[in-house]
């Protein structure tokens, strides 16, 4: 009798197990040993054609040994299988815990911030931030001027905005000086440009200055210098880096200032070191420009046509292989800070992403020849919903890349840049603000991001101070360092909370995916303002919670000291001094009338590439070579159009 | 002959140059509307020049800026000396840019002789309703001189021009029949539904005529609608305006104010200002209107009426007086879905109004536009048949001007091709059917377990 009940049993069990997946029951089956591989001392993983090999386990004081990644202990098939689907591993489809098996070592994911005044004190503070530092992650801000495309001028709603809350980048000479001394093209090197409107130029100034970087070091090593020196231009106007090199900085990149390597180098020579500049340079451009349409206003073309600049963009690294460079940061970060909470931070960037995807589909780009190029920039603020921002981030993409566009591995891999909210941050009791970050720093540390900016204490009420950037900077590295459980790289994995979140978050994001594809998708909504005005509702509500105190914030509208917690306000402002302004418009102007003959033919070319519907991007790797930001932008506005305001 | 002490408070409002920051202004602007003010807004990143310029032809009391991005000494000060440079030392300017501008900065800037600049303590102090309204009432303080010479009516004399219709607006007669008989200006009249782009044709029609004629003046009157509420008016046609800051081009903005009708009551004496001025080519770009006003119709030589795919069903268009009369019709927004085949419903319409059944489709003036797109064909098209029909009806001949007409519309220009604007959908539904699925196989897999563990429970006995 208990055999036929167990022959019974098995038939139904063999039935049942033909409804099963072939991928389910290999994972089922594979289990065991997948737990056992995380029990060992080191782990092996692939990074492109590279093994790497890591150690699992750290040892407290206590003696205890900490893994780097914990496995569930289920017993349940069911269980195992629905965590293996959607949550699984770090490094595992579909990416839930993070896109690589385990983290960098040596390299704190870490970015250093800078930009003040002309190109000269930039470059100063990147080698003092950087010093000591093995990986140079240079994360460089411009100056209004240069993000609004126009070159510096007396005329004085110009000129008081020279150098102020960033770097005045108007030619390729400031650029080659912005970056000196660090080599471009070390894999140790990364950098990434916070501008969006005039994307393409600021990119282009940057891959000539990587470039003449690689003619430099040729020019170095054959013992070219004298004879390179002869053929440079030697009269009045000249490019100059203003004052003494800072302690660290080379002189890398200073040979071929005010000129170009192709100048001086045989054309074959040039179009290798190149090439070779090219596939090899680290960094991100922000370049989202529909986040600009939605929340930041600093769109100077049609919307259109710095779309159609952005897919010209990727099309030459694909050409090109520029394989270790973004082509857009595709950023929530000021969704965020234009008031936006976290569930609509995230789908309007995901959305926005996709939107990059169609649009770069419908050029005939292949998906994976262009999803290892985008990334992506998210704030971090207090709200619950921030401990679980990458989780939902990586497994959408992920899903959606791999089951509806077909995409590789590499391609369903989301990897993002976390800035702590500056919203979050009060002009009073500033010192409380480093909480604040710190809390945020850990939501994104403990959610696997892959670097981070931690905002200084000081940022609501001026430009922070080497003191106070120290600060936030120690912020990561104690979480990093001296934070135990940080050791560990899936902490949230198996908290009720977490996973109850993340189902809940991922579910909002869809919902609002529908909203907006019935308002026609993203462009559509943004026509008719949908995202902007969302957003805006957001933030008021944000703002009447935060006033009337139903939103407590310490310090703010709660636990005021004895005198009120009084807004501070700074007693002096870092700003631009004249002599840095006049230097700029000096070298602006010598860099006009070297060229003067040049630009002029250069900007008729590229008018021509732009009408032509050619690869502007192409043609404004040569065109920077002799003109400035502002005769491009002016140039382009002919032939693809300034952006119209709205509202 | 009169002036009517009861004098509407005009106010210009931007965020400063290469400043996006436009969130701020927004709200003030709102609450100077609700005040009863009408608010010539002209959106972010706007230039010393562009701002002053506008207020001087808009005849504005006061300019209110935003500025967070820095270097607000400089840019303040400079509107300040523009200004008095241009005469127009009147105009009052207000300001403010949270903690980034200094009280110290503030104190400098009042020597200078800027009106206020609002910090952040004055924000707490008077609360933001409190700060607009005191703004306003400086901006009301200001005696408005409308004393002009008919002779000062040039096109490049804005200050006397703005003071010419600031007059009329105010009630003041201008008996101007004599300078009118031999005007050889030609008014082209713009109407339409509200959303169908009519700014933006305007500014490209605008954009198109300074290019293609570089000896001709232009004048733009726009209307828009007063709160009858409040009285105040958000004018708001400048911020879509590209083109129009040139030392050829002068704007007015008007608001409707007592009427209910899509024209100010004195927007024939604000035409006849710019018509003793001399301007060669005058658009009058109406506020939105509904299905039966034609009232443009009674002040310009040639109409433009504009509309969008989106009317509904054709039975629809029956209702729309414009396609009686106007000389072109544009159907904007060409990219919409269905846009074809408004194209073919417009003209079987017009067709139909004018019984001229069997005319060729290319003969009847209906042209699809995208006004939001660069150098848009359709717009060329419209532009060239606009001069056509100025010619014809005006004897007016402004030239051809160098633009490519003939070039077809690529269908290739979307961003997005029209079966793939499901996309966030279809990955929503992508992701869903994977959940589902997962919890499918999950749920088999629980089974499986529970059998497995059964099983061998049973051979043990």
């Amino acid at each position: 009798m208990s055999n036929t009940t167990t022959e019974a049993l098995q038939k139904t069990y063999q039935e049942l197990q033909l409804q099963l997946h072939p991928e389910c029951r290999q994972i089922i089956e594979s289990w065991a040993s997948k737990k056992e591989e995380y029990k060992a001392e080191t782990f092996g993983f692939k990074v492109r054609d590279k093994v790497i090999q890591l150690p699992l386990k750290y040892t407290s004081l206590s003696g205890t040994k900490i893994s780097k990644v914990y496995l569930p202990r289920y017993k349940d098939w069911g269980d195992i299988l629905k965590w293996n689907l959607q949550e699984n591993v770090p490094g595992e489809f579909p990416y839930t815990a993070g896109v690589f098996p385990l983290k960098r070592e040596g390299e704190d994911p870490t970015r250093m911030f800078a930009g003040e005044g002309g190109p000269e004190r930039t470059n100063k503070r990147f080698h003092y931030v950087s010093l000591g530092q093995p990986a140079k992650r240079l994360s460089t801000a411009f100056d209004s001027v240069t993000l609004y495309g126009e070159d510096p001028d007396h005329r004085p709603d110009i000129y008081g905005k020279i150098g102020n809350s960033g770097v005045n980048i108007p030619t390729v000479d400031d650029a080659k000086k912005l970056y000196s001394g660090f080599d471009l093209c070390d894999p140790k090197t990364s950098v990434s440009m916070t501008i969006n409107g005039p994307a393409p130029m600021l990119l282009a100034f940057f891959m000539n200055v990587a470039i003449d970087q690689e003619c430099e070091k040729y020019i170095r090593a054959n013992g070219l210098v004298e004879e390179v020196k002869a053929k440079l231009d030697q009269s009045n106007n000249k490019a100059a880096y203003n004052g003494e090199l800072p302690e660290g900085n080379d002189g890398l990149g200073m040979l071929l200032l005010g000129s170009s390597g192709d100048k001086v180098l045989p054309a074959d020579v040039y179009e290798k070191l190149k090439a070779k500049a090219l596939s090899s340079v680290r960094g991100t451009v922000q370049a989202d420009i529909l986040k600009e349409d939605q929340a930041q206003n600093t769109c100077i073309f049609s919307t259109e046509f710095a779309l159609k600049m952005m897919g010209d963009v990727q099309e030459y690294f694909i050409d090109k292989n520029v394989q270790n460079f973004y082509s857009v940061s595709i950023s929530g970060y000021h969704i965020a800070e234009a008031g936006a909470n976290p569930i609509s931070q995230l789908a309007f960037t995901l959305s926005n992403g996709f939107t990059f995807v169609e649009y770069y589909l419908s050029r005939g780009m292949k998906v994976d020849d262009f999803a290892p190029n985008l990334s992506f920039f998210f704030s971090n603020g207090m709200d619950p919903e921030y401990s679980v921002i990458g989780r939902v981030a990586r497994r959408i993409w992920a899903k959606a890349m791999k089951h509806k566009y077909k995409a590789n591995e590499r391609s369903q891999k989301l990897k993002y840049h976390i800035q702590t909210s500056g919203r979050s941050l009060h002009a009073q009791e500033i010192d409380f603000n480093d909480i604040r970050t710190t809390l945020q720093a850990l939501y994104a540390i403990y959610d696997n991001c892959n670097s981070l900016h931690t905002n200084a204490y000081d940022e609501a009420i001026t430009t922070p101070t080497e003191e106070s950037v120290r600060r936030a900077m120690a912020i990561q590295l104690i979480i990093n360092r001296e934070l135990g459980t940080a050791k560990n790289e899936n902490p949230n994995q198996g908290a009720f909370l977490i996973e109850e979140l993340t189902d809940l978050v991922e579910e909002a994001v869809l919902t609002e995916f529908k909203r907006l594809t019935d308002r026609g998708g993203v462009l559509g909504a943004m026509e008719r303002m949908y995202q902007r005005n969302k957003i805006q509702e957001e933030s008021m509500y944000y703002e009447h919670q935060k006033h009337t105190g139903e939103y407590p914030i310490i310090g703010v509208n709660t636990f005021l000291s004895k005198n009120g917690s009084p807004t501070i306000i700074p007693s002096e402002v870092i700003r631009s001094t004249t002599e840095e302004k006049e230097f700029q418009i000096t070298m602006l102007n010598n860099f006009k009338q070297r060229n003067s003959v040049e630009a002029q033919e250069a900007l008729l070319k590229l008018q021509h590439v732009a009408t032509a519907n050619g690869n502007v991007f192409a043609a404004l790797m040569e065109t920077v070579k002799v003109c400035t930001l502002g005769q491009i932008t002016n140039a382009l506005y002919e032939v693809g159009g300034q952006y119209r305001r709205s509202m | 002959m009169s002036d009517t002490p009861i004098q509407k408070v005009r106010i210009v409002t931007a965020a400063a140059l290469f400043d996006g920051h436009d969130a701020a202004i927004n709200i003030m602007r709102r609450i100077m509307q609700q005040l009863g003010a009408e608010v010539i807004h002209l959106g972010h990143n706007r230039s010393a020049q562009e701002i002053v310029e506008c207020a001087i032809q808009e005849d504005a009391q006061a300019i209110a800026i935003t500025s967070y991005q820095g270097g607000h000494v400089e840019f303040f000060k400079y509107m300040h000396d523009m200004l008095k440079e241009r005469n127009c030392g009147h105009i009052k300017i207000f300001g403010g840019g949270g903690g980034t501008i200094l009280p110290t900065e503030i104190e400098e800037l009042h020597g200078y002789g800027i009106s206020r600049i609002y910090s952040p303590d004055d924000g707490r102090k008077l609360g933001l309703e409190g700060m607009i309204q005191d703004l306003i009432d400086q901006a009301a303080a200001v005696k408005m001189d409308t004393v002009f010479e008919v002779s000062d009516l040039k096109t490049n004399n804005w200050r006397a021009i703005a003071k010419a219709i600031s007059a009329a607006e105010n009630g003041r007669e201008l008996n101007f029949a004599s300078n009118l008989k031999d005007s050889k200006s030609v008014v082209l009249g713009i109407t339409g539904t509200g959303g169908a782009g009519k700014s933006s044709v305007t500014d490209e029609i605008v954009r198109r005529f300074l290019r293609g004629f570089k000896e001709k003046n232009i004048a733009v009157i726009s209307v828009d609608p007063s709160k009858k509420k409040s009285g105040g008016a958000l004018l708001g046609d400048r911020i879509r305006m590209n083109s129009i800051s040139n030392p050829r081009a002068y704007m007015r903005s008007l608001a409707t104010r007592e009427s209910d009708k899509a024209l100010s009551r004195y927007v024939q004496e604000a035409i006849d200002v710019c018509k003793v001025a001399g301007f060669d080519f005058i658009i009058l770009e109406s506020a939105g209107v509904g299905q039966s006003d034609a009232s443009i119709l009674d002040y310009c030589d040639v109409s433009l009426y504009l509309m969008t795919p989106e009317y509904g069903a054709p039975s629809q268009l029956e209702k729309i007086n414009m396609l009686d009369y106007a000389d072109a019709i544009a159907i904007n927004k060409f990219d919409k879905a269905g846009a074809l085949d408004s194209l073919a419903d417009v003209r079987k319409q017009y067709k139909r109004n004018h019984k001229i059944f069997m005319a060729k489709d290319e003969d009847v003036p209906v042209i699809g536009t995208i006004a939001s797109q660069f150098n848009d064909t359709g717009v060329n098209k419209l532009f060239a048949l606009l001069l056509n029909i100025i010619k014809t009806k005006t004897k007016v001949d402004f030239g051809t001007p160098a633009i490519n007409t003939n070039e077809e519309r690529t269908e290739s220009a979307d961003v997005i091709p029209p079966s793939r604007v499901r996309y966030l959908a279809e990955i929503a539904e992508t992701i869903e059917a994977y959940d589902k699925w997962s919890e499918d196989q999950s749920a088999i897999a629980t089974q499986l377990y529970q059998l497995d563990g059964v099983i061998k429970l049973m051979e043990k006995k």
